[in-house]
């Protein structure tokens, strides 16, 4: 009974903490969020490991409300174990939830589940990471060195594609999935990407870069970014780095010196390649010259303690910075306009490590 | 009471007037803060192992991981496991690794009397190590005390029930002549370790899943040899091995159909020697010498690594040998000085997919100087700790030596003589070093580590009386206390692969410790018992007044926790009821509404009875854990068993 009764507590908790955070947040200054269009921005929360405590923050752009999990509101479930990648397509959202060995379909409105589907091999999880889209499929990085194949209809896993070890982020370009392949789980680290054809779906081409690639990016020129991490094993040696693949070619045309750290997130947004340094600033590279076009992005002197997502909206031109602080304590979202002034920040989840714009 | 008034005349017999007294009154004033248990109430806690046997205590929690074989730490006021160190008879368990020991592998068939000391023992001639941690908890093993008419002692028993279990063990106990005798100790102990627990996620229905890869095999050898010329000349030797294979369940994930199949092996071996002497003039000698090794292998057979596992073999060995001497000076004034020194290595056998640790060896010279003094009803007793640390490594860089200094003060006084109140109050500064995983494991070792400081400040009164009416005796305690953690070690997540270790973080801790013990006389022959203990902890993160987790509840810590026994028994039956109450907690540093575990409450219950057939004695026992079948859990994602039972014979030949 008094377990009950602590359950009920904890609900009545969970309620004035949304509605006490629905009134308390003071948005000031955001000029340019486009909310004509867009309906807000979501903030997947990664949690920490073996937590089970990831979460989808949601910010509502005209109510300027902010929900700390929707996904918790709307299924009356936690969404599980570090939920790693987000994404909206053909009127679906979907969120891999590696440690859960899921992949969520849910309503992009509301995040009602639709359907989840596990990735499992004989008993033992895939783990998977990160996702893609083209055409009626979801392509999904799993640690077991494949790219699960999700048909978005059925919303079945069709069909494997063995990639390198441990595959990280993804990227569709000139009509072909580029694969990082970072090894991480090994000492013997990868420093691969896989390139499959994808009217075939099979693996054409792998194109060696710099050791542990992680972050991936393509720009309007048929430029993919990868960005890697190196071989931390013996400390920072700062070994991590940056090559641009011509996907016509697919041969790494350049790699320009950069200074990355161990969060390597990169967004593309127009001519702007937006990534985090290794001193935790937002460093601008041009996708039109192919060169270094700004050290700091941010320019009203807001400094971030640990950026690790990043993400830009095309139509206001605004840049979307995730603080993940601790690692162990909520982070914080940061919201700056094209010329790199604070708009407005907002709390997030523990370990917010990936943003989506969803549209009215 | 002084050693020397021992070592004055027969020794023998004022020792047994001791251990008479004592078993009436509850000891309860100790100059600094100390809680017991002895072997024959392990049956009122339902006790299974060390850890069950001390989740009563005041102050203390306990990190338990769940089921038989889930790891299971000690963490008092609020300090966190390695502030506590943990001596099996007089000579710490020393792990250089991690600097926990896990006591579900504590099994109690070979032990006599578990004590925790806040700040240190109150004694001042023993080893430099039990002045060098925050908190002592020692075990104290089952001696033999025979008599040349019957020489020998055989006990044997079987324990069984939930987690399919089967833990038979033997004890034979043997008097050679006057001078010497042997005590060996076995264990087997096998169990499935399978149990049920309760999820609700989604639904909002509870569906019941089954604990899986949580079996344990364990088997224990303990052999002791003693020697005593009196009680003031005596030796012994002691051989201890653990065997142990397990598997890990790992956290339950939520959606994850994905199954643990970790598994743990242990094979630990020490061996320790002490001999003590007490001699008329006053000196009092203690010396003692410990070998040990530890051998740990780990494998996950799933990992997706280029070969599919993540293995790991390590070895510890550690020498380590302890001189104390003690002196009188006048009758109310004894001083010492101990000696400590000891080298331990931890060596890689294999180390799959990346090394872990670079072959440290630390080398550790403690040197104490202590004086205990007692003025009429003034008691004072204090003491400075030199710690002297060096470490080599065979690769990289070895953490810098340290070289510190760190004073104990301790002081009781009786207001009123004779009226069974006794004020007593303690300051102790002392710190625990980084541990090997801590300070080299693979990536996130940081080898600049400084070592993690504690200010513990104690004020305490006691007050225990004799009664004469339906009441035996009550006995109270109080002590609030304010800690102050400095330089605290954490580990600082960076993404789900890994992150680093720093000292990072400040940590103010204020709470109270009280506890009540009451024994009454129903008729001459039953009699009941009731102990009841409340601990306040409010444990708050100081580190940045900027962040905001400034003045959070550390996670995992309750702020009220209540432990209730209560019993009746006469000299052939027995039956206990135990319950533990808990406050809710946070996993983590935000204090959030998400972040919260509720509190919970587990009820045990248990019935001894005791009889003799044919001459020998037999104890006939039946228990339950989580008698109302409680789901809860101590550790995010770890859910612990619901209801349990367990049963056991065991016969005295």
């Amino acid at each position: 009974m008094k377990q009950n009764k602590l359950n009920y507590l904890f609900i009545a908790l969970t309620f004035i903490m949304v509605l006490a955070s629905c009134h308390k947040d003071k948005i000031v200054g955001n000029t340019g969020t486009p909310t004509s269009q867009r309906a807000g921005i979501y903030i997947l929360n990664q949690g920490g490991l073996s937590d089970n405590n990831s979460s989808l923050t949601y910010y509502d752009y005209a109510s300027k409300q902010l929900y700390p999990d929707l996904y918790a509101t709307a299924n009356s479930a936690p969404l599980g174990d570090v939920a790693n990648d987000i994404g909206i397509y053909g009127g679906k959202m979907y969120i891999v939830v590696n440690n859960s060995n899921v992949v969520d379909v849910v309503n992009p409105k509301t995040a009602t589940l639709i359907k989840q589907d596990s990735l499992l091999t004989n008993h033992i999880g895939r783990l998977p990471r990160s996702m893609a889209f083209y055409k009626s499929n979801v392509f999904i990085t799993c640690y077991d060195g494949t790219v699960a194949v999700m048909d978005t209809t059925t919303l079945t896993i069709s069909k494997s594609i063995t990639v390198g070890r441990n595959p990280e982020q993804l990227v569709v370009a000139n009509n072909k999935l580029y694969v990082a392949n970072s090894g991480g789980y090994s000492g013997n680290f990868d420093n691969t990407v896989s390139v499959i054809d994808l009217s075939t779906l099979t693996v054409t081409k792998t194109i060696t870069v710099i050791t542990n690639p992680v972050g991936m990016a393509a720009d309007s020129y048929g430029n993919v970014y990868v960005l890697s991490v190196g071989d931390f094993s013996n400390g920072p040696t700062g070994v991590a780095g940056m090559d641009i693949i011509n996907s016509t070619t697919d041969v790494v045309a350049s790699s320009p010196a950069v200074n990355l750290g161990f969060n390597v997130a990169i967004t593309v947004q127009g001519d702007n390649v937006y990534y985090i340094t290794g001193d935790n600033k937002v460093a601008v590279y041009n996708a039109k010259t192919q060169t270094a076009s700004q050290a700091n992005f941010i320019t009203d002197g807001t400094s971030i303690t640990t950026p690790y997502a990043l993400t830009a909206d095309p139509i206001s031109g605004e840049v979307f910075v995730a603080d993940a602080t601790d690692y162990a304590s909520d982070g914080v979202m940061y919201a700056f306009d094209k010329t790199g002034k604070k708009e407005y920040s907002i709390k997030t989840g523990i370990i917010p490590g990936k943003m989506i714009l969803i549209n009215k | 009471m002084p050693y020397h008034l021992l070592a004055q005349g027969d020794t023998t017999k004022k020792l047994n007037e001791v251990t008479v007294s004592s078993g009436t009154l509850p000891v309860v004033q100790t100059i600094t803060p100390s809680q017991s248990i002895s072997s024959s109430d392990f049956d009122r806690y339902n006790a299974f192992n060390v850890a069950d046997a001390v989740r009563d205590f005041s102050g203390v929690i306990i990190k338990d991981y769940g089921g038989i074989g889930g790891f299971k730490t000690i963490s008092v006021r609020g300090l966190g496991a390695n502030h506590t160190a943990v001596l099996y008879d007089g000579v710490e368990i020393n792990d250089a690794e991690n600097g926990q020991v896990d006591l579900s592998t504590l099994n109690l068939n070979n032990v006599q009397k578990i004590t925790l000391y806040n700040g240190q023992p109150p004694d001042i001639c023993m080893p430099a190590r039990s002045f060098a941690s925050a908190s002592v908890l020692s075990i104290v093993t089952v001696k033999p005390e025979l008599s040349a008419i019957k020489p020998y002692q055989i006990t044997a028993g079987i324990k069984t029930g939930s987690f399919g279990l089967f833990n038979p063990y033997l004890q034979w106990q043997q008097r050679i002549n006057n001078n010497w005798s042997f005590i060996i100790n076995s264990y087997l102990e096998n169990a499935n370790g399978q149990y049920k627990y309760k999820t609700n996620t989604g639904t909002g229905v509870d569906s019941t899943h089954t604990r899986t890869n949580a079996d344990i095999n364990a088997q224990q050898v303990d052999g002791a040899l003693y020697w005593a010329k009196s009680d003031s000349n005596k030796f012994n030797l002691h051989i201890n091995y653990y065997d142990s294979d397990r598997g890990l369940p790992g956290a339950v994930i939520l959606y994850s159909a994905s199954l643990s199949r970790q598994r743990l092996w242990n094979r630990d071996f020490f061996m320790q020697a002490g001999y003590e002497r007490i001699w008329k003039s006053g000196f009092h000698l203690l010396l003692n010498t410990k070998v040990s090794q530890l051998f740990e292998h780990y494998l996950d057979p799933d990992y997706l690594s280029e070969s599919g596992k993540l293995e790991q073999r390590f070895t510890q060995r550690e020498l380590y040998q302890s001189a104390a001497l003690a002196y009188h000076i006048t009758q109310n004034w004894e001083v010492s000085y101990a000696i400590d020194g000891s080298i331990a290595n931890l060596g890689e056998d294999v180390s799959y997919p990346n090394p872990s640790f670079p072959n440290p060896t630390r080398f550790t010279l403690l040197n104490v100087l202590a004086s205990n003094l007692t003025i009429g009803r003034f008691h004072l007793q204090t003491s400075v700790l030199n710690s002297n640390i060096t470490e080599t490594v065979k690769k990289n860089t070895a953490t810098q030596p340290r070289n510190i200094t760190t004073p104990t003060v301790m002081a009781n006084y009786d207001p009123i003589k004779n009226s069974g109140l006794q004020l007593r109050a303690f300051y102790k500064y002392i710190f625990r070093n980084p541990t090997f995983d801590e300070l080299y494991y693979q990536q996130v070792g940081n080898p600049n580590l400084k070592p993690e400081y504690t200010n513990q400040f104690d004020l305490g009164a006691t007050y225990r009386k004799a009664l004469s009416g339906i009441f035996d005796y009550i006995a109270f305690t109080a002590d609030a206390y304010y800690n102050i953690v400095n330089n605290k070690i954490v580990f600082i997540p960076k993404d789900t692969n890994g992150g680093s270790i720093e000292n990072f973080g400040k940590v103010d801790i204020e709470g109270l410790d009280a506890s009540v013990k009451t024994q009454v006389k129903f008729t001459d022959s039953w009699k009941g018992s009731l102990a009841l203990n409340y601990s306040y902890q409010q444990a708050l993160n100081v580190t940045d007044p900027t962040s905001s987790i400034y003045l959070n509840q550390l996670p995992y810590t309750p702020k009220n926790t209540v432990a209730i026994n209560a019993g009746i028994d006469n000299s052939h039956l027995g039956v206990y009821y135990n319950q533990v109450i808990s406050s809710s907690r946070y996993y983590t540093n935000d204090n959030l509404p998400y972040d919260y575990i509720p509190g919970y409450s587990t009820s045990d219950a248990s019935v001894v009875y005791h009889f003799v057939a044919k001459g020998k004695p037999i104890v006939l026992s039946a228990g339950v854990n989580n008698l109302f079948n409680k789901s809860y859990f101590v550790v995010q994602s770890y859910p612990m068993p619901g209801r349990s039972f367990r049963i056991s014979i065991q016969i005295t030949i």
